[in-house]
């Protein structure tokens, strides 16, 4: 909930994703909480395009995770963003060992047992747009543009689309834009913003360091991500940051951590590769890696996703609520999870 | 009146000097060979029962799917007919969050309720939509005397400021003729009475009064269209005839005995000469009359705006001197909750009354009940965080035999409440692509 007379809040993230196939999107899930924490986003939507109830119950616990450190006050005037799943089969399921991992132990809570707790993404995307100030909201497709195009068809939605988001990030793999064909054709053709592509070579550049995982999360005992990259594959390795380099755009565009090409237009082919025609009035851009911006990348990456969670802002102001906010500003609080320091591994 | 064929027609009125009574649907209004066919099928009417302030969701909440069987509190009273109730659960209603317009859940959430749009936030300059009850009753209110009724217990004003900034405009109404058109509820039982058995002339409470020291019944003045009209019926209509008219005397008594009530008290009151004092004789009171208006086709859709979204109103009659909407704030402090539920069941209870009346009333192959869509509803969930989703909804009746009753069916969270509006607009032989935020048709409420 945004109030007049608050000033206009950090940029609204509608984050719309695959979960599961990849560690990339568990980890972009992280670091766009971390943002939020940090203040410099707000996650107002997540919704994943597999149909997989595990996989939507393992971002609702990485999502109550970080609501954790929310200070009572406010978190009784607060309520849990439901998580957004789609039922089209068009996408194939992503139940992997990193989902399990998480979602096996006891210490993340989550509240999805059924389709029922989930929530239909096309309505769960519009509604959370028309709760944005104009023109402040970034919408992020990581996965098959699937429940991206499908809120296209809401009546109204394209109007609230574009009064409210300022551009579509979309992720341009091979496997992204074959699995839905139609959804990435549709959403190039008739999404009505403009739209930046993060295609197959940026995620490839610019792998998320493993090291991290055991480095930069000593803090907590006990981290979902953590968890879930272990078990993605067998430890030690890097990550392709697809997901993640689209989340870091969408938050911090303006920051020189990427160029970004001459406007055109993107054309889907048949195989689920892109072809770009540069022309002025076009509404597509995608991203180009200045390698001079590299390292600072994957700092900003291990930086963020590793960040403790922090107490929410209160939704509305309550004296209690504010009072409560104010003591907790600036200030990272502890997580749920008791804080144990892990011995550093050896360099 | 003149009858002049064998068949009754279903516009048949018995008149007197300044009343007109609309009869119910009888056998004889049928034809002999249509008895077996479609023609005798009763029309399906509509009406929304909305309570203030949200609930207490621990009490509405059943834990389980499907058939109904142990009710939780809220829904207790309602036990008896639980095969004719479904109890819906995750609709919701996005227009009635801030979307930027900070405080006034209260406002907005009664304001869209029904329009499916986020009023204007002003005092003055009030904007909402055309709600769903008057785009039916644009193409179906032709077919009965009355277009729809609009319905209340408690306030009708039309201004000032009823909840931070949102015109009581927004809190006190229920439908919307247009976008800057809201209908204001009848609160008065008399010209409620007026209207529905009147020949349009309201009277001043003052000239009420004095009338009512003269007070003869309506059915007095029908006697002699009466008389002639039992000649025509056979002993089954004759016996509805008379149950009928005998509902109406009741109503009347009651009334009197509202009117005889008040002229014992303050004539200062803000309240209307007929009100009666009492929150439950009121409500039966005007749930009999919505009934007859029901049975006789006077109108297909209504609107009961139980008090006014938001209201501070007290209960005293069951022991809960403290205002509805301060007590909804409850900070989680269990006796404040507690007060919260019994105001909850208290609602229930009486709306069971009025559910046992149209279940009592036989109309072709069934009851008044089954050819109802009785929607009892809450523009808020928790009313003391102001949730807008999982709305506390459920129907009575089944919508002449379409809606699978005596179930909880609960839907995917952000379900727009538009979507159950779009589900009744069909089955009230409305057809729109879509209306408010709807994203389709509710599945899996029909028999199918």
């Amino acid at each position: 909930m945004q109030f007049p007379g608050q000033g206009k809040p950090p940029t609204g993230i509608v984050f719309d994703t695959e979960m599961g196939r990849t560690i990339d999107e568990a980890l972009a899930l992280a670091m766009l909480y971390g943002f939020d924490g940090k203040n410099e986003a707000r996650v107002v939507s997540v919704s994943i395009s597999n149909p997989d109830l595990r996989a939507a119950a393992f971002c609702d616990a990485v999502g109550r995770f970080y609501a954790g450190a929310t200070s009572p006050e406010v978190r009784a005037f607060s309520h849990g963003l439901p998580i957004g799943l789609s039922t089209d089969p068009k996408v194939p399921s992503a139940d992997t060992p990193m989902i399990e991992a998480t979602l096996s132990k006891a210490t993340y809570e989550h509240d999805i047992q059924t389709l029922n707790d989930t929530a239909d993404p096309t309505p769960l995307i519009r509604n959370a747009l028309t709760a944005q100030y104009d023109q402040n909201a970034v919408l992020i497709c990581g996965g098959p543009a699937t429940n991206v195009a499908k809120v296209l068809d809401l009546p109204g939605a394209r109007e609230v689309i574009e009064k409210k988001v300022r551009f579509l990030c979309i992720v341009t793999t091979k496997f992204n834009l074959k699995t839905d064909l139609s959804a990435a054709r549709k959403v190039f053709a008739e999404w009505p913003t403009p739209i930046v592509a993060v295609g197959q070579e940026i995620g490839e550049a610019l792998p998320f360091p493993g090291a991290s995982i055991e480095r930069d999360f000593a803090w907590s005992q006990s981290h979902p991500i953590v968890e879930a990259y272990r078990a993605y594959q067998p430890m030690p390795y890097d990550a392709p940051s697809w997901t993640l380099a689209a989340a870091l755009y969408s938050v911090h565009s303006k920051d020189g951590y990427f160029n970004i090409s001459d406007p055109g237009s993107m054309t889907i082919l048949e195989d689920g590769s892109t072809k770009f025609t540069a022309s002025a009035d076009g509404k597509h851009q995608y991203l180009i890696l200045d390698p001079a911006q590299k390292e600072r990348i994957i700092e900003t990456y291990a930086k963020v996703v590793s960040a403790k969670p922090v107490a929410r802002q209160p939704q509305f102001p309550l004296k209690k609520a504010a009072e409560a906010a104010k003591a907790a500003e600036d200030k990272a609080v502890e997580p749920v999870v008791p804080y144990v320091k892990l011995p550093t591994p050896p360099k | 009146m003149i009858i002049t064929r064998k068949v009754l027609a279903r516009r048949t009125f018995l008149r007197g000097i300044g009343t007109t009574i609309a009869l119910p649907f009888l056998d004889s209004m049928v034809p002999a060979m249509a008895l077996a066919g479609t023609a005798k099928k009763a029309p399906v009417r509509m009406a929304f029962v909305y309570l203030p302030n949200g609930m207490d969701m621990t009490g509405w909440h059943a834990n389980y799917e499907g058939p109904l069987h142990d009710l939780p509190r809220t829904l207790k009273p309602l036990e008896p007919f639980k095969d004719d109730i479904t109890v819906l659960g995750n609709l919701t209603h996005n227009a009635g969050r801030a979307l930027l317009d900070g405080a006034g859940d209260h406002g907005r959430c009664c304001g869209s309720y029904l329009t499916g749009v986020q009023p204007r936030k002003s005092l003055v300059d009030i904007k909402a939509g055309i709600s769903f009850d008057q785009i039916v009753a644009n193409q179906i209110g032709n077919q009965t005397r009355f277009a729809s009724l609009e319905i209340g217990l408690e306030d009708a004003r039309q201004a000032g400021d009823c909840d931070s900034g949102y015109s009581c405009a927004y809190t006190n109404n229920l439908a919307w003729r247009s976008e800057t058109q809201p209908l204001p509820p009848v609160l008065d039982p008399r010209a409620l009475f007026e209207r529905l058995f009147g020949n349009g002339v309201v009277l001043s409470p003052e000239a009420r009064a004095r009338q009512g020291r003269y007070r003869r019944s309506i059915l007095d003045f029908v006697t002699s269209d009466t008389q002639k009209l039992e000649t025509s019926l056979g002993p089954t209509d004759r016996r509805k005839l008379d149950e009928y008219l005998s509902s109406i005397r009741e109503v009347e008594r009651q009334l009197e005995k509202a009117e005889k009530d008040n002229s014992q008290i303050d004539p200062h009151m803000e309240k209307p000469y007929g009100v009666p004092a009492d929150f439950a004789e009121h409500f039966k009171l005007m749930t009999d009359m919505m009934t007859i208006a029901f049975q006789a086709d006077l109108t297909r859709i209504m609107t009961f705006l139980v008090t006014r979204e938001g209201t501070s109103r007290s209960y005293r009659e069951i022991g809960i001197p403290d205002g509805h909407h301060p007590l909804t704030h409850h900070r989680n402090m269990p006796d404040l909750i507690e007060k919260v539920a019994q105001i909850n069941n208290y609602h229930m209870k009486q709306f069971a009354g009025w559910v046992e009346k149209l279940k009592s009333i036989k109309e072709g192959d069934g009851t008044l009940l089954d050819n109802s869509m009785i929607v009892y509803g809450a523009g808020l969930a928790d009313g003391n965080k102001h949730l807008h989703e999982d709305l506390p909804t459920l129907i009575a009746g089944r919508g002449g035999n379409f809606i699978k009753s005596g179930r909880r069916v609960v839907y995917r969270k952000e379900t727009p409440m538009c979507n159950l509006f779009l589900t009744m607009m069909d089955r009230m032989g409305v057809h729109t692509e879509h209306f408010g935020d709807s994203t389709g048709r509710l599945e899996g409420l029909d028999l199918t």
